[in-house]
């Protein structure tokens, strides 16, 4: 009995009951009437208390509880248009189904045990025997051939291996010959044909219903499909004029058990050619290799649940069949057919439908597959836009801003806000700020502050949901910051949209309790208004997210590393800019103040007979102003010396200082300078960089050791794996080691000016350069006795 | 006898001008002149070549900001944390008008602040009033050593 409850729950989903308002307009008597299909609505729902809907107006009672338990695999008979044979590996008939004497004229119970060729006859025994025991059966039903029975009767054979058992099924035929397929031959052709210049899966759907009404004649062919939460919609029809439409039909989940939708899965197909049949019980009842009833799983003749069979009667469809759409593994949907009268269905036809489905269930695949690539790369290409967009500036979340309408387009939002601590940025439908910030609030307590979160039925999961459905039934936030409370959120708008059921998915819980399966007072579809919700997220939508996510985390990473790295640069470009500025006000303007003074004084000596007086004056003012110049010079050098990008190539360092050595000529002709220049090693350098140190730091031995004689100025290196360090010493006037902290700054002298002329800007230079190569430079001294400048240049340069 | 003034000037231009400024201004007082900061504290702290001068403060110290080996402003310190010297009239006499070496001048207690004019007339005038002022308007700090003279 259980198993029928089982069959009638299949039934619900083979043959919606929403017929039922077809058959109502045409109600005869009361127990013609159609079953409620709220009824295998029930059967199929587990959730709900046994319904204790009983006795319909059948011979045996029904219980109707517990359909997804049904395990309507077994139903241990089998639809009577044929019979069935179980067989051992060698062919020995192991059970018959009772109906055989009816076929055969050989009673059932007399043919177990025997030889096949007793019970079907010698020609067709033969004929099947080596495709039945050679071990070539799959355990799906194949065509075997068409036979004619010891008694005359002609029969399309199928096999398969299922259960421990070889299952032969024989299906009566008229013909004595195999099928002739020919007249399928166009029909399957013109679908392929127009499947190649159909673009959507709805009109690929309805070709499909089309054609599979012409291949079996039934008179109505929908083909629904199932959405996310497994409710079916009927998406394509193909009907005869006389029969109701069901086109865009809503059917609840529950009306497909799970083990229903399991069996569709493995078998493509099934076939009830007339809801009228005696089912034909097979005996023995037990499979004899096993010791349990018989899995029945592929059998073409299975028989259904006596509740369907009275259901479709009820109906007045005498006669079903569906196909199962596979997609990508799953079941997709259903090609579902339906006759008023019998319908026989040769093996054939079937698999000519069982062909058409897989075929769209292909072009569904692919088309949905295009269908999802083409969102998905534009919703990528958004994305991408976005980011260049959001890293163009140095505060990402600030230039989310400057992107709210592709941030809006990208999610298809109504609105969009960027929350920070501090603010709330909105743009587009959205709730007021005072809500943004309890749903934030709201979303950290539930810990989705680490992961993206989306709901299409915001209400449903936050309390406070309830006041913003209008613009906020959806929400899809995404956390951008690791540390604080940042949310990029989008928000959909509430879709109030109608549901045709075919039935009230919600009576059960309010139905009172009949004693018996009585017929529905209203056949009437069942409006149902969604409020609450919006349109749903997509998955690539919200894998995307993720994407962004972590890109945003990643530029805010990188962008906070390059920030650390900008704010030393900047304390130092700024600690040389105050330096700069400093001296522009300092160091420069005291050769001007020296040019005016000295120009007043000479002007004042003008009748002054003091030639040496009035000279010095002049001496002064073009002292002043060539230093001023340099100062210039020096200083622009300096601050290219900042912002000019290094260009490392092979240096010789020997041929490097021989150059500068050179270029000194000038100042130290007339000296006494004996130059001790170790062999210096080829490095990785900038040239022009390195050449303006050196040449200072020579420069500077040269002058300080200007007071010797001779000069001694020494020139070596030392290497290891990490670096090269040059030195450069002389025998000059050296400097007290208490100041050498000062020695490489901006502007600052050691000497007095008439002593050791100078700007105050070589030494700073020169650790500059070093340092933009990621090198040290230092100094040593004892004072009146020499210095020795040293600095040191990576064998690697980190640039 | 009066008391010195100690002139702190590296700048040989910037010695030459303030000289000639002083000396127009027809001050009396002897100017003392040292080049860098270091000297300037040997000087007032009586110690290196200046251990063996004579005891007493000048009577006003007019120090460059910028300065070889110790600049004016660590000097100042030095004078306001000597208590020997701290009472001292110190001006500053600078390029700059930097409004850090401001601050940090009037924090370090300087007497007075400042910027040598571009224009020599006004030099010449700004150099004479601030010797009138401290050198002889100016009551200095009680307690102060009359100064000697050298030989």
């Amino acid at each position: 009995m259980s198993l029928q409850k089982g069959q009638a729950a299949i039934a619900s989903k083979t043959c919606p009951f929403v017929p039922a308002l077809h058959c109502a307009e045409n109600a005869g008597p009361v127990s013609h009437r159609p079953l409620p299909f709220t009824l295998e609505y029930c059967f199929c729902n587990p959730a709900v208390p046994a319904p204790r809907l009983m006795t319909p107006p059948s011979s045996a009672p029904l219980d109707l509880s517990g359909c997804d338990r049904e395990p309507i695999r077994t139903p241990g008979s089998i639809q009577p248009h044929g019979f069935l044979l179980t067989l051992a590996p060698d062919g020995q008939v192991l059970q018959a189904s009772a109906n055989l004497a009816r076929w055969t004229g050989v009673d059932a119970e007399a043919a177990c045990g025997r030889p096949l060729a007793q019970v079907i006859g010698l020609d067709a025994a033969e004929r099947l025997l080596p495709a039945l025991t050679n071990g070539s059966l799959g355990n799906r039903p194949f065509y075997l051939g068409t036979i004619t029975a010891g008694n005359g009767a002609h029969f399309d054979a199928l096999g398969h291996v299922w259960d421990s058992v070889t299952v032969l099924e024989c299906e009566a035929v008229e013909r004595a010959e195999a099928p002739d397929f020919r007249n399928l031959y166009p029909l399957l052709g013109d679908f392929l044909l127009n499947v190649n210049e159909t673009q959507s899966v709805e009109s690929l759907a309805t070709l499909a219903a089309h054609h599979v009404r012409m291949v079996t004649g039934f008179g109505r062919v929908m083909v629904y499909q199932f959405d996310r939460d497994g409710h079916g919609h009927v998406m394509a029809e193909s009907k005869e004029e006389a029969y109701h439409s069901y086109m865009g039909q809503r059917f609840p989940a529950t009306d497909i058990p799970a083990q229903a939708r399991e069996l569709y899965a493995l078998s493509r197909i099934r076939l009830i050619q007339d809801a009228n049949y005696v089912p034909a019980p097979l005996v023995p009842a037990e499979n004899p290799v096993t010791g349990a009833r018989n899995d029945l799983s592929f059998a073409a003749l299975r028989s259904v649940s006596p509740v369907h069979l009275q259901y479709m009667r009820n109906m007045g469809t005498l006669a079903s069949m569906s196909v199962s759409l596979m997609v990508k593994g799953k079941l997709w949907g259903l090609i579902s057919c339906h006759n008023e009268t019998p319908c026989p269905l040769a093996f054939e036809k079937r698999t000519a439908c069982e062909q058409l489905g897989q075929v769209l269930a292909l072009c569904i695949e692919s088309r949905e597959d295009a269908t999802e690539l083409q969102f998905r790369l534009e919703v990528r290409r958004m994305m991408v836009a976005m980011l260049g967009n959001l890293t163009k500036g140095a505060d990402v979340i600030e230039n989310m801003s400057g992107v709210f309408p592709e941030l809006l387009r990208f999610a298809r939002a109504g609105g969009v806000a960027v929350v920070t601590d501090e603010r709330v940025l909105t743009w587009g439908d959205t709730p007021d700020a005072r809500a943004i910030g309890e749903l934030v609030t709201w979303l950290e307590t539930e810990g989705h502050g680490t992961e993206i979160y989306h709901t299409d039925q915001l209400s449903a999961a936050y309390p406070g949901g309830a006041a913003i459905t209008r613009n906020a039934s959806g929400l899809l936030a995404m956390p951008i910051s690791r540390l604080h409370k940042h949310y990029l959120l989008w928000f959909r708008p509430e879709v109030v949209h109608t549901i045709e059921w075919a039935g009230n998915p919600h009576e059960k819980e309010g139905m009172p309790t009949p004693t018996q399966l009585s017929p529905r007072t209203s056949f009437a579809t069942w409006r149902e208004v969604i409020h609450g919700v919006s349109q749903p997220w997509h998955v690539a939508e919200i894998e995307l997210t993720g994407e962004f996510r972590s890109a945003l985390l990643g530029i805010a990473l990188e962008r906070a590393e390059q920030m650390a790295e900008l704010a030393e640069e900047l304390g130092r470009a700024n600690k040389e800019l105050e330096a700069f500025s400093y001296s522009v006000s300092h160091d420069l303007r005291a050769p001007l103040r020296h040019i005016v003074g000295f120009s007043d004084l000479l002007l004042e000596s003008a009748g002054s007979e003091d030639t040496t007086m009035r000279q010095r004056f002049l001496t002064n003012i073009k002292e002043s102003a060539r230093l001023a110049g340099k100062l210039v010079d020096d200083l622009l050098s300096f601050s290219q010396m900042g912002r000019a990008a290094l260009r490392p190539v092979e240096v010789d360092m020997s041929k490097l200082l021989a150059s500068c050595i050179d270029k000194l000529s000038l100042d130290t002709a007339g000296r006494n300078i004996e130059w001790d220049v170790a062999p210096l090693p080829r490095i990785t350098a900038d040239p022009t960089f390195l050449h303006l140190a050196v040449q200072n730091l020579l420069s500077n031995a040269v002058k300080f050791s200007g007071g010797r004689d001779p000069a001694r100025i020494r020139i070596w290196s030392e290497q290891d794996e990490h670096e090269t360090v040059f030195h450069v010493a002389d025998n000059g006037a050296g400097f007290n080691m208490e100041y050498v902290h000062k020695l490489f700054g901006v502007f600052q002298r050691l000497h007095r000016m008439e002593d050791f002329q100078g700007t105050g800007i070589g030494l700073a230079n020169v650790r500059r350069i070093v340092e933009r190569h990621g090198g040290r430079a230092w100094a040593d001294s004892t004072l009146g006795q020499g210095a020795t400048f040293s600095f040191s240049i990576p064998r690697k340069l980190a640039l | 006898m009066l008391k010195p003034i100690l002139l702190v000037e590296d700048n040989p231009n910037d010695l030459e001008l303030t000289l000639v400024a002083l000396a127009r201004s027809q001050l009396a007082n002897e100017v003392v002149v040292v080049r860098d900061g270091a000297e300037a504290l040997d000087y007032l702290l009586r110690r290196g070549e200046f251990a063996e001068r004579p005891e007493g403060n000048p009577a006003v110290t007019l120090l460059d900001l910028k300065l070889p080996k110790v600049d004016g402003l660590e000097v100042l310190a030095t004078i306001r944390k000597t208590d020997s010297l701290k009472s001292m009239p110190v001006v500053m006499l600078t390029s700059s008008k930097e409004e850090q070496d401001l601050i940090t001048s009037y924090s370090l207690g300087v007497n007075a602040y400042v910027v040598k004019p571009v224009d020599f007339k006004d030099f010449l005038r700004a150099i004479a009033d601030l010797g009138m002022f401290w050198a002889v308007l100016n009551e200095p700090p009680p307690g102060s050593f009359r100064y000697t003279p050298p030989k």
